[in-house]
């Protein structure tokens, strides 16, 4: 059920045809009085020209071709009305022309143009795809990873220049892009919000309010849809947590400082989330070094400084704070020290005996700033630098921070984890939670990881067990045959090697199991989160639509293919289980 | 070893290598270019469609699809090569034998293609 339809070409079509009826009008009287008048004018011989002859002369007079006088010369009646012709014919076209340049000039007409061929191109997407509201900072990281992911995505943005970059960035699915208000419901509308394959909608536009807006407008619209809301305030989280079940909230902040929390506690965990982010410098080979434990200093109470501050306390650090405001009474700390951060505050702060200090105010060249005077006064100390604006990318590069924070990319990496791996989180607080008993299954996955993929940059993907994502598999498991995980992630190639994939998660009908084993056995609507090679994805999405590549891992021989040897075969017995052999069907 | 595959490559291998035999040779001379020849090439193009039939992926498609473009043109071959004999009893002069054999000439190419891909399918699969 729709509420409003979206605009169509017919509203367009409308548009012209209502703005040319004068000139159109101006046109045919102009051209029917040239034409009679013509027709009455005495030729040379005395004859009168033929109403075809007069027609086809105003033609091409009147578009100032001019051929010449034809069919035979002119006499000088004749030439005195040609000089009316081409007054008022020429004046004619000349308004009407006018008068569409106006139209196409009109800024409301190129906005509905636009719409128009927007909502079209929504329409077009061959694929499921999401709704990006806001084509910022942490949008435009976004949109990068869909397409390196090759999901399309509908990117609503009120920036027109923003909307213009995204028309010339290289992706390598189609990425319609509209300059509008995403908090009206129409542009949500021609967004495809109501589509079937809409698969959810993230607002990450720099206003919370709007952004909270949309999520409310979205969830109307239609109720059965992912949101996701990128805000930094509790409130939000609030009133977002009111909008049903689909719906998530991402606060970078509080990611950060968890993802935090994991490097004091969990370096092996923080390292494993780097890696899967495809962070800079990330490898599963490399040494940790967890955070030193000790003194912190934190410079910046504003909601990053909150969060990392609520993070170290709770691990029992030493922590002091520098900030220009006042911190309110729900933060008991040890250390407050009330001004910007410069060598005496710092100094106050213990930076002597400090191993480490985050900087974490809302402007980067103060940030830098305090980087520089922390190393002056205590090279050893380990430093967070937050990074608020992308375009910064080379000084902080230059400054070799040992973590750089930028709220932008880790809220966009999050919500491309929640998209389109949405079973990474779960994965993540059960190895958080089985950490304390079982500490090493983390480095046994880590081990298998490096062993599987060597140095190739991860991949992550979701395979779905489902009729129109992964037909061969869906058709097999439909009867009584068994097929494991083990089999499925057989190299199509030779059958004794496996691909270069190691599964995370299932989610069954009946549960989820973590890490599952080589003989779990698949069922149909089973979502399997893998991790591997992009090589090994694009096999394994062949395999699960091709049933004689599926029939060759799960057995190891070739099925008949053509009809002829399906005959030949129909000697041996009828095959109730469309050609499985008996010993793999299960015994339910 | 696969029966399917032995008999499937024969087929296909023995429509390419008749073809070339009846291509062979000057373009407008009957006297290279044997009817016995020509008869065997059709049979043997169309016993390979029909042991295409039935697979259902997309190299399965494509492989019915030139194999059935080898069959259209020989067909013609042997049709036109019927007409100018017995209907119109002009003989096989130089100019009909060139367009009989530039028919085979893109059966040949079509058949060529064929035994490209399934070549290159099993390559994939080194097993």
């Amino acid at each position: 059920m729709a509420l409003f339809s979206p605009p169509r070409a017919q509203r367009v079509t409308f548009l012209v045809l209502r703005e040319m009826r004068t000139p159109m009008l101006v046109l045919i009287s102009t051209y029917a009085f040239a034409i009679l008048g013509m027709t009455l004018m005495p030729g040379k011989d005395g004859g009168h020209m033929s109403v075809f002859h007069a027609f086809y002369f105003v033609m091409y007079t009147a578009t100032t071709t001019g051929f010449g006088e034809l069919p035979q010369e002119f006499s000088n009646a004749q030439r005195l009305w040609a000089v009316v012709c081409l007054f008022i014919t020429v004046v004619g076209w000349l308004y009407a022309v006018g008068a569409i340049i106006r139209l196409l000039q009109n800024v409301y007409f190129q906005r509905t143009l636009a719409e128009g061929r927007f909502t079209r191109a929504v329409q077009r997407l061959p694929r499921d795809f999401f709704i990006v509201c806001g084509f910022g900072d942490t949008g435009s990281i976004l949109t990068r990873g869909l397409s390196n992911a090759g999901i399309s995505a509908a990117i609503l943005e009120k920036d027109d220049v923003r909307i213009k970059a995204l028309q010339l960035r290289d992706y390598t699915v189609p990425m319609p892009g509209l300059c509008c208000d995403a908090t009206l419901p129409q542009h949500l509308l021609e967004a495809g919000l109501q589509s079937p394959h809409c698969q959810g909608l993230v607002a990450l536009t720099h206003n919370e309010e709007a952004n909270l807006k949309i999520a409310a407008v979205a969830r109307l619209l239609n109720p059965s849809v992912r949101i996701i809301v990128m805000s930094g305030s509790e409130m939000h989280e609030e009133t977002v947590a009111t909008l049903g079940r689909r719906t998530h909230f991402v606060d970078p902040f509080k990611t950060f400082a968890k993802e935090l929390g994991a490097a004091i506690c969990n370096p092996y965990l923080y390292l494993f989330n780097e890696w899967l982010a495809r962070a800079k410098g990330a490898a599963l080979d490399k040494e940790i070094t967890p955070l030193p434990k000790g003194h912190w200093i934190i410079c910046g109470f504003g909601r990053m400084g909150r969060e990392v501050h609520k993070v170290m306390t709770e691990y029992g650090l030493s922590v002091a704070v520098i900030d220009e405001g006042e911190p309110g009474s729900e933060y008991p700390m040890d250390i407050f020290i009330r001004g910007s951060a410069t060598a005496k505050t710092l100094k106050a702060g213990g930076i002597e005996r400090a191993v480490g200090v985050v900087a974490a105010t809302d402007d980067d060249g103060r940030n830098l700033s305090i980087l520089i005077n922390a190393r002056a006064l205590n090279p050893k100390v380990f430093m967070i630098v937050r990074q608020n604006r992308h375009q910064n990318e080379l000084a902080f590069s230059a400054a070799k921070a040992d973590i750089i924070m930028q709220p932008s990319l880790i809220a966009a990496r999050r919500v491309l984890f929640m998209l389109t791996a949405p079973l990474l989180r779960r994965f993540f607080i059960d190895l958080l939670e089985s950490h304390a008993t079982h500490p090493e299954r983390i480095t046994d996955l880590i081990k298998r990881l490096r062993h599987v993929l060597g140095a190739e940059p991860p991949h992550l993907f979701t395979l779905k067990i489902l009729d129109e994502q992964s037909p061969a598999l869906w058709g097999a498991l439909g009867g009584d045959v068994e097929i494991s995980l083990g089999d499925l992630l057989r190299d199509p190639r030779d059958r004794r090697v496996s691909l270069h994939t190691v599964p995370l998660v299932v989610r069954s009908d009946d549960g989820v199991t973590y890490m599952p084993a080589k003989s779990f056995r698949l069922r149909r609507n089973d979502r399997v989160l893998l991790c591997g090679t992009e090589a090994a994805h694009r096999m394994l999405e062949a395999t699960v639509h091709n049933e004689y590549t599926l029939y060759y891992l799960v057995t190891g021989r070739d099925k008949p293919r053509a009809y002829w040897m399906r005959w030949l075969r129909r000697g041996q017995g009828k095959d109730p289980h469309n050609g499985w052999p008996k010993s793999i069907l299960s015994n339910e | 070893m696969n029966l399917e595959k032995v008999v499937f490559g024969f087929f296909i291998v023995l429509a390419f290598t008749l073809n070339f035999g009846f291509f062979l040779g000057e373009m407008d001379n009957p006297q290279y270019h044997q009817v016995y020849e020509l008869f065997v090439v059709v049979v043997v193009n169309l016993i390979a469609t029909v042991l295409k039939l039935g697979d259902r992926t997309q190299i399965g498609a494509i492989l019915l699809s030139t194999s059935l473009v080898a069959d259209l043109e020989l067909i013609s071959a042997a049709i036109y090569w019927t007409v100018v004999v017995h209907i119109t009893e002009s003989g096989l002069t130089p100019d009909v034998t060139a367009t009989i054999v530039s028919l085979s000439g893109g059966a040949l190419m079509a058949n060529i293609v064929s035994v490209i891909m399934v070549v290159s399918e099993t390559l994939m699969l080194r097993r």
